[in-house]
């Protein structure tokens, strides 16, 4: 995390300034701003996900896995935010790119198949239950990768 | 819960929400109120852990689990956006404390749907 007493310009090369690769969203503002989002989505997805398995895993197995998926996925995307090497950069966009599809395909399948969804999970309706953030992270997400993918290669 | 505090919670979050979100928008680091008041929104979640504690015997029937699980997440989320926002020094500190302040505000929301 970004100490009071670092202000470095953002990286323009792939090498470390103050310490940090450049591929790492901590470089600027709007980078931390959103792994800080990503931490919260992956603390709120880890204890609903805890929750359901200790209480009513039986209830709706499919849908509680897929809570413990997508936390597990949040956390990954938090991390590599944060570590921002070009390893963790790809696995990042490998995250946010699951997300997407996965919002997107439980969103469609809470509505075709409401018998297997019909517990709540942070994906079902599109992310209805959290604001729709679930479906809007991964654009960002996405779209700031590509960023600092344009900033990286120059 | 106790109505007074729930209120008091809600208001506390969605003023904190919209003051960070205008420091955000004016490019305003997070300055000592931000901060101060970022403390005080943990210091009534410690309120209304001991409130919670103390009423306990009165919610019959409310699941501990989810309810303290709730409670302690948002017990975690103040002081971690708030030390975020200390260590931040352009505009993006507010907007993390903006968006732990209406998360917190949706969850007390929770909270007060699971205590029966």
């Amino acid at each position: 995390m970004a100490l009071r007493t670092r202000r470095s310009a953002p990286g323009t090369t792939g090498t470390a300034t103050g310490g940090r690769p450049g591929w790492s969203a901590m470089h600027s503002g709007p980078g931390r701003a959103l792994t800080a989002v990503y931490g919260v989505f992956a603390l709120a997805a880890s204890a609903r996900a805890g929750y359901q398995i200790i209480r009513e895993f039986d209830e709706a197995p499919t849908a509680y896995t897929l809570s413990a998926v997508a936390a597990v996925v949040y956390i990954i995307a938090t991390v590599c935010l944060v570590i921002g090497n070009r390893t963790t950069h790809r696995i990042a966009i490998a995250s946010c790119l699951i997300e997407l599809l996965g919002v997107l395909v439980v969103g469609v399948l809470s509505f075709t198949h409401p018998e297997v969804f019909r517990a709540p999970s942070v994906w079902s309706g599109f992310g209805i239950g959290y604001g729709f953030i679930p479906l809007v992270l991964p654009v960002v997400g996405l779209w700031w990768l590509a960023r600092v993918d344009r900033r990286v290669r120059g | 819960m106790l109505t007074a505090l729930t209120y008091l919670l809600f208001a506390y979050s969605a003023v904190l929400t919209v003051w960070a979100l205008v420091l955000t928008i004016r490019n305003t680091a997070a300055g000592k109120g931000l901060l101060g008041a970022t403390g005080g929104l943990l210091v009534l979640l410690i309120v209304q852990l001991v409130v919670s504690i103390a009423l306990w015997g009165r919610a019959d029937g409310t699941d501990p689990l989810l309810f303290f699980g709730y409670l302690f997440t948002a017990l975690l989320l103040v002081p971690l956006a708030g030390f975020w926002a200390f260590a931040e020094l352009s505009r993006w500190g507010p907007a993390v404390v903006a968006a732990a302040a209406v998360t917190v505000f949706v969850m007390i929301e929770r909270m007060d749907q699971i205590w029966l």
